[in-house]
């Protein structure tokens, strides 16, 4: 039963580390370099939450729709100071203006936030179900419905509406993209913002999970997202939601079965064994 | 109808066009011939504006083009169907085809689903794929549908960049007959290539284009019987 219960913590926490590697995977799509700042962006959607909460009372929906929102706005001033000006600079100037980025907002946050750890509110009261005897938090359930419900609005955006589909088409080929009339420039900032708005939600459920947020959170977090994504394939949106949820069951089985201080050793050794065996990651493909 | 004026793009220390000149008129074929390295593919990315220009203007209908962006040269009427065709591999064949009318914002779903039939009726194997990932048609259908791509932005002006490239002769034909049809219904067509003779017999005026520079213009029959060229790019 122990098992099977940290199976669900798992499947909860993965669904969570799912949702951060969705978002970096549009951002990764659409910027076509990767980002250190995402780590911040989570973070930063976290404490949003945190400040809302206070505000306005523990409205969680509210918080999400206006975290979302929050973490887009950063993932605004992040595209200004870090992609476009260097657009036609080689991309590794942009690689380190998102690193320069990441310790400005954690530093920016350490300032104004203050450096303690400060509690998120409780929901449901650690309420749980059981099922055939294993312990399900309605907490938990609530996080994956919320991030199943994330993760099927993006796909039927992009997938289904005129934007969803410039968006695509800036993913995979900018060239190509201008020449049938798309702006690649505007496109590239919504997808970034998408991509940025998804980091925060997935920072506010961390941070109600854990009933926590610090400003150094984002560390572990981004490298955490970055793993989930290389882990699916680069720049795959269903190979990141997978590699999130492996990652996640893997920690929490992990920890069953040996000490709680290893969690982070698996789940980074798990993602090397994979990109021996598999450089392109699960779901990428060859060549790309 | 396209005007361009002593137009000049270097790459660095390399200067791959020094001041061409270059006039379209409405509902003609132009060709635009001359070996590798003689800057046939760095003027269409200088008109469309994927390259940074040095000196010269470009003047399409009246507007100067020479410094918008990309995105608004093609609300204007510009297609341009480059080398290598850069399809959207990850996207179906049908909406590869749908892409090209992703500028239009008023455009209704009935139209587009209208134009694409258009597309199948003109190419009868895309529409046997019309399912399948971009990626997974062979060269000559890539080319195709890369084609497709740019008549269903209703252009006014065509470009295209290399389209014989890699194909069998039978499908080469058979774009240019094509080119020849979409000609009588209005278009005007900007055509490079390096099959030279296919791309004369199809032209009403041509250019011919070395380092840079051009060298020789006149109709595609007079440059077809001009003895350079004959020499140069016929193999005869």
């Amino acid at each position: 039963m122990y098992i099977l219960e940290q199976l669900v913590n798992g499947l909860c926490q993965g669904s969570i580390y799912a949702l951060m590697a969705i978002g970096y995977a549009v951002i990764y799509g659409v910027v076509g370099l990767v980002t250190f700042t995402y780590g911040e962006i989570i973070m930063m959607g976290s404490f949003s939450a945190f400040y809302y909460f206070i505000a306005f009372g523990d409205n969680l929906l509210f918080a999400l729709v206006a975290g979302f929102i929050t973490a887009a706005l950063v993932g605004v001033i992040v595209h200004k100071v870090c992609y476009q000006r260097f657009l036609d600079a080689p991309r590794y100037i942009s690689l380190i203006c998102t690193i320069g980025m990441s310790m400005f907002l954690k530093n920016f946050a350490t300032l104004v936030f203050g450096s303690e750890m400060k509690g998120m509110p409780t929901f449901f009261e650690g309420k749980f179900i059981s099922l055939a005897g294993i312990r399900i938090n309605y907490l938990q359930l609530m996080i994956m419905g919320i991030v199943i419900l994330f993760s099927v609005g993006l796909t039927v955006f992009l997938k289904k509406t005129r934007i969803g589909m410039k968006l695509r088409a800036v993913s995979q080929d900018k060239k190509a993209a201008a020449l049938v009339g798309i702006n690649v420039k505007n496109t590239t900032l919504l997808g970034n913002c998408i991509g940025c708005g998804l980091g925060g939600v997935a920072g506010i459920l961390l941070g109600v999970y854990y009933n926590s947020v610090l400003p150094t959170m984002g560390g572990m977090a981004g490298l955490k997202a970055f793993s989930a994504m290389v882990l699916g394939g680069l720049g795959s949106i269903t190979g990141a939601a997978v590699g999130g949820v492996v990652i996640g069951v893997t920690e929490n089985l992990g920890i069953a079965f040996a000490s709680s201080g290893l969690r982070d050793v698996f789940a980074f050794a798990l993602l090397v064994v994979v990109l021996i065996v598999r450089p392109q990651g699960l779901f990428g493909k060859k060549g790309n | 109808m396209l005007k361009i004026e002593n137009l000049v793009v270097n790459y660095g220390y390399i200067s791959a066009l020094r001041g061409v000149s270059m006039e379209i008129k409405e509902n003609e074929i132009i060709s635009l011939i001359g070996g590798n390295g003689a800057g046939k593919t760095t003027t269409l990315m200088a008109i469309s504006n994927l390259v940074k220009k040095a000196e010269g203007s470009i003047v399409f209908n009246g507007i100067n083009i020479t410094k918008m962006e990309a995105n608004k040269i093609v609300d204007l009427g510009i297609a341009h169907v480059p080398e290598g065709r850069n399809i959207f591999k990850q996207l179906s064949v049908e909406e590869n085809l749908i892409i090209g009318t992703i500028s239009d914002k008023k455009i209704t779903r009935s139209k587009v689903n209208e134009k694409c039939e258009e597309m199948f009726l003109l190419f009868p194997r895309l529409k046997e794929r019309r399912k399948k990932p971009g990626g997974s048609l062979s060269g000559g259908e890539q080319q195709m549908l890369a084609i497709a791509r740019g008549l269903m932005m209703k252009p006014k002006l065509l470009m295209l960049d290399e389209p014989s490239l890699g194909l069998a002769p039978i499908i080469i034909e058979e774009i240019f007959e094509l080119l020849q049809k979409v000609k009588t219904d209005g278009m005007t067509i900007l055509l490079i290539e390096q099959n030279a003779t296919m791309a004369l017999n199809v032209a009403d005026r041509g250019y011919v284009l070395q380092n840079g520079e051009i060298v020789l213009t006149g109709t595609g029959k007079e440059l077809l019987n001009n003895p350079d060229v004959k020499k140069a790019y016929l193999g005869i």
